[in-house]
């Protein structure tokens, strides 16, 4: 796009409404109002209610820190932690913020540690977090320093809590939130354990990209099985995904803000499609042909009728199943118009070297250059952009109207609206 | 022993540390509870000289992170300090002090 017909960086200022001055639409439930996409207030109301409110976040795998000292840097939210393994071999969280005048002290993505020391004044913690040294505490000459009272345990990081399950690491502001297996319901853990058995991880690559759109357009996209056959192009006519393929889109029954998109490919190669249905299908392009068959080779290897499904967990990760394509998407909000999205790639430890190299060459199915993905982060760019700049205000949310949660047809949004529902109830609106 | 002599007792104060190099050794001269120590000055945690540190309950504590060390055995008391620092005999004759290498 020319620069010119892109105004980059500019919201309609009624778009920034203040909380005061967001009204859900009368539609209830069947609308989405743009302020949820385009109001700072908002942001920062989801930032304090949401990710730092009663509910677990993404932040590692497990195998990216194995050994004592092992750390690598994360977010909750916005908000920048350190994921760190101590000597006892016990994970911590910590903000990334020294006690003492604020500055950001991890500057490497990760590493090995005996301790973190602030290049700007050495103060310096263990990997537990807690405050262990302050240069010149005691003065010079019995001059200057800290007072009396002051204590090293009261100026220690600022630490979450931590839980894992199956070599996943999530953090948490909350003493209240429920243990992981809960919060992640049964339906939702199920499918989980099919991606995380609780068998060595092994990571093959990270892909990190900008996407200029709200955080929850990433959650809706994977709550909308109507535009994946709309869209990509490279589903339909690779028969991946083809209306009338075997499929589901699965709210979790307690909340409905984790999901699950699920489908099951055939075991053609390429689709067959009639004649009548090719019409409808814009995206079905019957000329096009893999130069590499192995590329969409399938190895049955889990116990799970989908051959892929995506998973939604609240409110910052995705968990990726795509044939024999594993990763983890950690969802970064960068102020309202914007998120970063950083993609771990893994396999199993016990992964052959032909199967790494097939998980390898797959894995070019997705990321933000994938052969699809791409256009997911594109379409989202669009609906952000024209979220900030038109001068009416609401999205419609009908098809399958009624309906809230799961839902059997692919031609559905229940699922996007179960996901409002539980977030206009903890933001209040 | 081989005794050097390093300083005169006016020159420390009580509850004092004094920094001394004797033969290209950078050692730290200590007062503590009116009995003389000797160590090694620089931390074993990161360089700070222990002759800047504090002196309490029988250790000197580093002034940069607080690692604490015996003054008796030298050894590290806390994090972050994990390697103790080397202790030296001392001895005065007089007003002279020395310490043996």
């Amino acid at each position: 796009m020319y620069q010119s017909q892109s105004v980059i960086g500019q919201t309609v200022g009624s778009k920034d409404a203040a909380l005061a001055d967001c009204a859900w639409p009368a539609e209830g439930l069947d609308a989405i109002p743009d302020w949820v996409y385009t109001s700072q207030e908002v942001y920062d109301r989801e930032m304090e209610r949401i990710f730092h409110g009663d509910t677990w976040n993404y932040v590692a795998l497990e195998t990216e820190i194995p050994n004592p000292g092992d750390y690598k840097r994360s977010f909750v939210g916005a908000t920048p932690v350190v994921v760190s393994r101590a000597q006892d071999g016990s994970l911590h969280v910590f903000e990334n913020r020294c006690a003492h005048r604020g500055a950001e002290f991890c500057r490497h993505s990760h590493g090995n540690a005996n301790e973190f020391v602030c290049p700007y004044h050495q103060w310096s913690y263990d990997l537990k977090g807690n405050l262990q040294g302050v240069p010149f505490k005691r003065g010079v000459n019995k001059a200057g320093g800290m007072p009396r009272d002051f204590r090293n345990e009261d100026h220690g990081l600022r630490k979450l809590n931590v839980t894992t399950h199956h070599g996943v690491v999530f953090a948490s502001y909350s003493d209240k939130v429920e243990p992981i297996e809960q919060y992640l319901t049964p339906e939702i853990l199920e499918d989980f354990n099919v991606a995380f058995p609780g068998k060595p991880l092994k990571i093959l690559g990270y892909y990190r990209n900008e996407v200029p759109c709200n955080w929850k357009m990433y959650h809706e996209n994977l709550k909308d099985p109507y535009h994946a056959t709309l869209l990509h192009s490279f589903l339909v006519v690779f028969g991946l995904l083809v209306a009338g393929n075997k499929s589901m889109m699965l709210a979790d029954s307690k909340h409905g803000r984790h999901g699950i998109m699920g489908s099951a490919k055939t075991d053609d190669l390429y689709a067959a499609v009639s004649e009548e249905t090719k019409k409808e299908m814009r995206s079905f392009n019957d000329g096009m042909r893999l130069r590499d068959e192995r590329f969409l080779e399938f190895i049955k290897e889990f116990d799970s009728p989908w051959s892929v499904t995506m998973q939604t967990v609240w409110p910052n990760l995705v968990v990726q199943r795509e044939m024999n394509t594993m990763g983890v998407r950690q969802i970064i909000p960068n102020g309202p118009n914007s998120m970063i999205m950083e993609w771990t790639m893994f396999g199993y430890a016990d992964d052959t070297e032909e199967m790494t190299r097939h998980r390898l060459r797959q894995g070019n199915l997705m990321g933000p250059s994938g052969f699809l993905g791409l256009e997911d982060n594109e379409a989202m760019k669009f609906v952000q952009e024209g979220v900030r700049r038109s001068s009416s205000n609401v999205n419609v949310i009908k098809l399958d109207s009624g309906k809230i949660g799961t839902s059997e047809s692919l031609i559905s949004e229940a699922a996007i609206r179960a996901m409002y529902q539980y977030y206009r109830g903890v933001m209040d609106f | 022993m081989n005794w050097i002599k390093i300083a005169s007792v006016d020159q420390i104060a009580a509850d004092e540390s004094l920094a001394i190099e004797v033969q290209g050794k950078q050692l730290a001269l200590h007062q503590c509870d009116d009995e003389l120590f000797i160590t090694d000055n620089v931390c074993t945690h990161q360089y700070a000289l222990l002759s800047d540190g504090f002196l309490e309950d029988g250790c000197i504590e580093c002034p940069l992170h607080q690692a604490k060390f015996d003054l008796r055995t030298g050894q590290a008391m806390c994090a972050p300090a994990t390697v103790g620092v080397q202790t030296y005999p001392v001895k005065t004759e007089g007003q002279d002090i020395f310490v043996a290498l």
